[in-house]
């Protein structure tokens, strides 16, 4: 039995543009997979040929058991897909376009009736069900979106780029209907974006591609303490911090920081710090104050590319 | 629709305005020596053009939205989901014979109401609508298939002005006999002279299966040579997906 998703050196060029360069992926059954990269770096493409929208160049892929070039059809009953600047008829309410979709997907209509006021209900908008979508803000567009790819209960649901140009409560919302439908449902979720926090926030494994292939992959947890030890900084009084210094040293390596300060590469990971902390009490040595950085998804992208994926300034 | 009215009210509108600019600009043509009708009315003369012209200002909706579903990749929709194939095509052409269906019964109506005559009486004017609404459908074959090439719904809707040629240098409002030089030459070769001269004849002279068939063949070979470009288009674009 194959996994929800696998793809093997999948590969699309446009020209001689290399949009997407031979990527592996395996995603698990249940899992939220995230798939994060800046813009261009071949998210959408990638996603296209998943949803047989685009016909890889070369390579192989799965979706729900089935080869996305030779039953192309099967997969596409079994998948959900929620496109980059989702096509809603600005014109028909919520509760039509959810028929619509429910008659694309061959749904009957008696099934379809009460599976719409329960897609409704699940993204929040049954009170708006019977407005056109005209009048929507945003975030219930996306919603709605998601209601939308979700009618005739797929299997893999993929997401491109859910959250772009929302503001940060929507953005909340939509990844809280998002964990509901992974934890509730069950439905293994494939969403790319741009965004480190929702890749963080959402994702349980992600991919960072970039330049069409992928460079890192892996939980972000460990993804994050693979780049580096969590730095610890510390500030005690001035007669403790030689004394502080030298017991801290045993933690791990120091680290460059501002006069007074004493900064460490904590070895054990931030479950460390309790123990530094234990030792440094041990000595009778005050804590003034006390810092964790953790590396950031960013400093993950920082170290496989060389560049930033925010704020656009190279490492 | 009832929702959308500017993109159907103004295919009805300006063909039943330019009706009546033409039955009272050209109303005296009638009483030109070389008129092919002399007894009847410039109304009932112009009659089954009006209904061609006000189909065809029509007949680019369906190709415009299909255009506009790809540009806002509602078609990215459809072909994620297990929807046929074939039916993205086949629904655009069914809407466009049915909007024709639609434009050419309020037309028809609407003339009869300012006194037009149509000699054949309902059977005339049910082939009339049949005509029209094929016709429909086979225009807006062609414009499908741009639509289908380019996806943009403003290549689709430049085109509109080619049918306004069409219309004009054709026998819509003038009898060919009448024309002269280049005008008149390409006027004769107009296929669309000759479904509106076999249209007229039903409405003017009465019903008869001569010129219906006739009609109904040049349509028809029109929307075959419009549907198989179409067909082909779609083809291509499908290509590009698995």
């Amino acid at each position: 039995m194959r996994n929800p998703i696998e793809a093997k050196e999948l590969s699309r060029t446009f020209g001689d543009l290399v949009a997407v360069d031979g990527i592996n992926l395996s995603v698990a059954k249940g899992e939220v997979f995230g798939f994060l990269g800046p813009n261009g770096a071949g998210k959408s493409t990638a996603v296209r040929m998943l949803t047989t929208l685009l016909k890889p160049t070369s390579g192989q892929a799965w979706v729900a058991g089935h080869n996305v070039m030779s039953s192309a059809g099967a997969v596409r009953k079994r998948i959900g897909v929620a496109l980059q600047d989702a096509a809603i008829d600005p014109l028909m309410t919520g509760n039509e376009l959810l028929k619509l979709q429910s008659v694309l997907h061959g749904i009957p209509k008696r099934k379809a009736r009460a599976r719409c006021g329960e897609l409704l209900e699940t993204v929040g908008l049954t009170a708006a069900g019977d407005r056109r979508v005209g009048t929507y803000s945003g975030g219930m567009r996306r919603r709605l979106d998601l209601a939308l790819s979700l009618v005739h209960e797929p299997e893999v649901l993929f997401l491109d780029e859910p959250t772009t140009g929302l503001d940060p409560t929507s953005r909340v919302a939509l990844w809280d209907e998002v964990r509901k439908l992974n934890q509730e449902i069950g439905t293994t979720v494939f969403l790319t974006t741009q965004y480190l926090e929702e890749a963080d926030q959402l994702a349980q494994r992600i991919a960072i591609i970039d330049e069409g292939r992928i460079v890192r992959e892996g939980s972000p947890s460990v993804l994050k303490n693979q780049v580096g030890a969590p730095t610890l900084r510390v500030d005690v009084w001035e007669k403790d911090y030689n004394a502080a210094k030298a017991t801290m040293a045993h933690f791990g390596e120091e680290r460059p920081a501002r006069k007074g300060r004493i900064a460490i590469g904590l070895n054990a990971g931030t479950r460390g710090i309790t123990v530094v902390l234990k030792a440094l009490e041990d000595k009778s040595i005050e804590v003034q104050h006390v810092e964790l950085d953790e590396p950031s998804l960013d400093d993950v992208f920082a170290d496989a590319t060389g560049r930033r994926l925010e704020g656009g300034e190279s490492a | 629709m009832v929702r959308q009215p500017q993109s159907w009210a103004p295919s009805l509108f300006f063909p039943l305005l330019l009706a009546a600019v033409y039955s009272s600009q050209f109303s005296k043509a009638v009483n030109l020596p070389d008129f092919p009708y002399p007894d009847i009315s410039f109304l009932d003369f112009i009659l089954p053009a009006c209904v061609i012209q006000g189909v065809l200002f029509g007949s680019t909706n369906s190709a415009t939205d299909l255009a506009g579903d790809i540009e806002n990749s509602f078609m990215d929709r459809l072909l994620s989901s297990p929807v046929s194939r074939p039916s993205i095509l086949v629904a655009r052409l069914a809407s466009a014979f049915v909007y024709g269906l639609f434009q050419a019964t309020i037309l028809i109506t609407i003339f009869y109401i300012f006194g037009a005559d149509l000699a054949g009486g309902v059977p005339s004017a049910l082939a009339l609508m049949f005509i029209t609404s094929l016709l429909s459908m086979a225009v807006g074959s062609f414009l499908i298939a741009v639509a289908l090439r380019t996806g943009s719904q403003e290549v689709v809707n430049s085109l509109f002005p080619l049918i306004f040629v069409f219309i004009f240098i054709s026998s819509a409002f003038f009898p060919v006999e009448l024309m002269e030089g280049w005008y008149g030459a390409i006027a004769k070769w107009n296929p669309l002279t000759w479904v509106i001269d076999w249209t007229r004849g039903l409405t003017v002279e009465g019903f008869s299966w001569a010129n219906f068939i006739k009609a109904v063949g040049i349509v028809t070979a029109i929307a075959v040579i419009g549907v198989t470009i179409a067909i082909g288009q779609l083809k291509k674009r499908l290509a590009a997906a698995s």
